[in-house]
């Protein structure tokens, strides 16, 4: 037990980084349910190409493995790359794959969600290979600061970096949902998608900036979480995208707050199930919740539980 | 559109056996004529898909639920198979005995599961059933350790060889042979189930779970049903594969593989056995033209899931396409012009022609609500409200909107429990009784919204209502066995001659007719001769008349009345057009905020002070 104890805040520091990318993707796919009670099947993909836009990035901006220019503005300018190039490709996702079954059946939508996963992992191992892509990390960090020990807890800079931008991130875009005119149109559009278009929003547009923000923000999540473990290949959206619909769920799908707390939850147990299970089977824990979560209280931790209209 | 108007319609008996005779020769010779070996195991795979998408047309296609562990039950099928007739644990089970066996360890693992999830809707139920798959897959490449279950990443590939009745299994035409056999059994399984009541209430589900509830079928044991009985293919299909193979890895039971069956059974057409068979045959066998593209492979298979949803929902042949031009659609005549219905009007003569009143109102209560009210989390819905339901009454529910009328009816068909009170039906309790249940018991409604089954016919619609009427199980239905037919018999008789009651507006060409093809009375038509066909004693019916003209409320008012006074009926009402209410009722009812304001003849009722206030609000204070 001692053991056990010792590792604790080890294993905290660890589950706040991880709970903080998995709210960054659970956000994503929260915010399109919010508004289109569709499960978007494929925002996995869009934070794996998050990804590798970040590692193209760092690719350019590195010779010889040191940085052309100061190594914070390349991180920068990796989170922005990863932002944009998942902002766009979501853009894109909805307006071919989504808009044109509007109307349609919702298991028509949710096909189609998954033919868009099946493309664009398969499009990346057509043109990326199937072998990770390694990020060169090391060079961008002060040998000084990479490891940072506190009594027997040991912090990676880049843990902190994550953690940081992660919090930063979710506070931006509370900031935005809550205080903006935008972000009253998008919580308009999530009550009542057609009242909201009788009251002059334009909601094709809100949709889009929906998904423009889902994915920005599961893009920024791909980058960070190839900084911190180093590498990103054509498979990682798939347990990814799991994980963030996970912790959407277990916030309460739809629930912005919700989400980022369902992440944090659900990074944190993930990491103290590593101390009890094998590590082999740290998946298992999450996708038990997810399943336990579904069956028992599918409106999640913050959701409201609706009646059924006859 | 979901089936081609062939198969409803059935093929005579004597082409069937043609058909047969020639699938039989076909599949005979066609193991011979393969090029060489690598064609021979194409030919044999295509018969592998082939029954891996027809029984996940039975999960997706038949019932709507949309199953991503599907895959998982395919592997599980697998290992049963290479754990029972392998060297692995040293078992060593003859392959007809592991055969059935693996199918149904799949099946008990898909009630399992299905009994866990089948209540969650829609995308909540494809992401447990991905999870349960993951987890699988999990498992598959773990249990190497401690003690080497699985064999981990490396699979099982220690196989016994096949012998079949002694016989050893050695070409691979013997295996070409052996597969196809196994699926013809299987689509011709498929067949049966689709034109049986399991088929009908399982297209019942996909297309309005509610509905098919209320009108008794017992969804949540259906879907499970469904859900087992693909998973029952899908392991023995996981038998045969691996026994084929000779081996069995994590690999081929991945999501990839998942992804393809699905293309298969929707490129088809979900739920259309021919649609999906050709799906199957085309995605088997055209990635083989297409090799030195194989990377794109399943890159194509993600674009073909977004365009058919985009473009063609329905798959290829879907009942509207190209490929069943030719096919006549049951609304238009031999040159191709819509029909015209002759009996558009009402018929005074009809009316002169009809049937003596046997019946009238009784006196013994059939249905008695005791301080019943529904509270939705603060919204009082129904407040403490009583009354009796007589025998062969016509019992008339007036308010304003939001008074809470549909509510009533949603307590007594079951389909939410009331907050407080009691429901008897001829002294039994209703409350806690399940929608399908209720309607058993002999207690039917219609729907104020129109809740048909849209994309089946009109005589489907009503032999869905036979289902709680009938038991014909699994078996029965397989082998065509005598309880099947005479249940068959008895629902199509029923069907019809309920729908008869409506004349020439239900019957003859539009017995084949989709629903959603109906004009909007002929749909109220059709929502009361489902609520008819289940053969209850007690109708419940939620605005008849809304949104039909004057002539067309007449006759339904008529053909109301008449089926108490001719069939013995007893009718509660929701009804807005007081002129109908007025005409037919024996007593009513006015609710106001969820309490009964008034209660008695109609005139007494119109008169009362609280219901003209709650009607047309209160008068200024003079």
């Amino acid at each position: 037990m001692n053991m056990y104890l010792e590792q604790l805040p080890q294993q905290l520091v660890n589950g706040l980084t991880l709970g903080g990318v998995y709210a960054l993707i659970a956000i994503g796919y929260t915010m399109v349910y919010g508004i289109l009670f569709m499960l978007n099947f494929a925002h996995g993909e869009i934070y794996m190409i998050g990804g590798f836009a970040g590692w193209w990035v760092l690719h350019l901006l590195t010779s010889n493995n040191q940085p052309v220019m100061y190594a914070a503005l390349v991180i920068a300018l990796m989170i922005v790359g990863a932002m944009a190039a998942s902002g766009l490709l979501g853009i894109a996702v909805e307006r071919f794959a989504y808009r044109p079954l509007r109307q349609a059946p919702r298991m028509n939508l949710l096909l189609s969600a998954l033919g868009v996963s099946i493309f664009l992992q398969n499009l990346v191992l057509n043109f990326q290979g199937a072998k990770p892509r390694f990020f060169h990390v090391s060079s961008l960090i002060p040998e000084q600061l990479r490891v940072i020990e506190m009594g027997s807890v040991v912090f990676s800079f880049m843990r902190i970096l994550v953690i940081v931008v992660c919090f930063l991130l979710m506070a931006l875009l509370t900031y935005m949902v809550k205080k903006t005119k935008t972000g009253k149109a998008m919580r308009a559009t999530a009550q009542d998608i057609e009242a909201a278009a009788f009251m002059g929003i334009d909601t094709d547009r809100i949709v889009v900036y929906v998904f423009l923000i889902g994915s920005a923000l599961g893009g920024a999540a791909g980058t960070l979480v190839g900084l911190l473990f180093t590498q990103v290949d054509y498979y990682v959206g798939f347990q990814a995208g799991l994980k963030g619909f996970t912790a959407a769920v277990l916030g309460g799908i739809g629930n912005i707050s919700g989400a980022m707390l369902g992440g944090i939850i659900l990074g944190l147990l993930e990491s103290l199930a590593t101390t009890f299970f094998p590590s082999a089977y740290k998946d298992v824990v999450a996708f038990a919740i997810l399943i336990i979560v579904l069956i028992f209280r599918p409106w999640g931790l913050m959701g409201e539980k609706m009646p059924e209209k006859v | 559109m979901m089936e081609g108007v062939l198969e409803k319609r059935g093929i005579p008996i004597r082409n069937k056996f043609a058909l047969c005779a020639a699938a039989v020769v076909v599949l005979v010779f066609l193991p011979h004529i393969m090029p060489n070996n690598y064609w021979l195991r194409i030919y044999t795979m295509t018969g592998i898909y082939v029954m891996l998408a027809l029984g996940l047309n039975v999960v997706a296609g038949f019932a709507g639920l949309l199953d991503l562990s599907y895959v998982a039950f395919f592997g599980i099928g697998g290992y049963t198979f290479a754990l029972l007739s392998s060297g692995q644990f040293d078992i060593h089970l003859p392959f007809l005995l592991v055969l059935p066996v693996a199918a149904f360890i799949t099946m008990g693992f898909g009630f399992a599961l299905g009994s866990t999830s089948i209540r969650l809707k829609g995308d909540y139920l494809a992401i447990v059933t991905l999870a349960f798959a993951q987890i699988f897959k999990l498992l598959l490449l773990n249990l190497d350790r401690p003690i080497n279950i699985t064999g981990g990443v490396n699979g099982i590939y220690n196989f016994d060889p096949i012998t079949i009745f002694g016989l050893k299994m050695m070409s691979a035409v013997a295996y070409a042979y052996v597969i196809w056999f196994f699926a013809m059994v299987v689509i011709m399984g498929c067949f049966r189930f689709k034109r049986s009541r399991y088929g009908r209430g399982w297209e019942a589900i996909r297309e309005d779970e509610l509905a098919a509830e209320a009108l008794g079928v017992n969804t949540t044991w259906m879907k499970l049903k469904a859900f087992a009985g693909g998973a029952f293919v899908a392991g023995g299909t996981g038998a045969l594969f691996a026994s084929f193979q000779d081996s069995v890895f994590p690999n081929n039971f991945d999501f990839p593989q998942l992804v393809i069956v699905y293309c298969m059974v929707i490129l088809g057409g979900l739920g259309n056995i021919l649609g999906v068979i050709l799906g199957a045959v085309l995605l088997s066998i055209l990635p083989e033209f297409l090799r030195e593209y194989g990377a794109y492979r399943m890159m194509s298979y993600g674009l073909i899931l977004i365009v058919l949803m985009a473009l063609r929902p329905q798959g290829l042949m879907g009942s509207v396409g190209f490929l069943a031009r030719g096919v006549k659609r049951a609304d238009k005549d031999e040159t191709g012009m819509l029909r015209a219905s002759t009996e558009l009007y009402y018929d005074e003569e009809q009316r002169a022609k009809r049937e003596e009143a046997i019946y009238a109102k009784g006196d013994h209560a059939v249905l008695q609500l005791k301080k019943i009210t529904m509270n939705f989390g603060g919204l009082i819905a129904v407040n403490d409200l009583s009354f009796v339901l007589h025998e062969r009454e016509i019992l008339s529910i007036i308010g304003p909107n939001g008074a809470g009328k549909t509510t009533v009816f949603n307590l007594i068909s079951g389909i939410y429990p009331p907050t407080s009170g009691s429901i008897l039906y001829e002294g039994m309790e209703l409350t806690g009784l399940k929608p399908h249940q209720v309607a058993r018991i002999g207690i039917a409604r219609t729907f104020q919204n129109l809740r048909l089954f849209n994309k089946m016919s009109v005589l489907d619609n009503a032999k869905v209502s036979q289902f709680c009427r009938t038991k014909a199980g699994p078996l029965s239905i397989l082998f065509h066995l005598p309880l099947f037919k005479n249940e068959e018999a008895q629902t199509e008789e029923r069907a019809k001659e309920v729908l008869g009651l409506f004349g020439a507006r239900l019957t003859g060409y539009r017995f084949d007719q989709q629903a959603m093809f109906l004009s909007y009375a002929n749909r109220r038509r059709l929502e009361l001769a489902r609520a008819i066909s289940t053969n209850a004693k007690v109708l419940m019916l939620d605005e008849p008349s809304a949104g039909m003209n004057p002539q067309e409320t007449l006759e339904i008012t008529d053909f109301i009345k008449q089926l108490r006074d001719v069939y013995g009926y007893t009718i509660l009402l929701i009804e807005h057009k007081l002129n109908v209410v007025k005409t037919i009722s024996d007593r009513v009812i006015a609710l106001d905020y969820g309490r009964k304001i008034a209660e008695g003849p109609y005139d007494e009722v119109a008169n009362n002070e609280q219901v003209i206030e709650a009607y047309l609000g209160r008068k200024h204070a003079a």
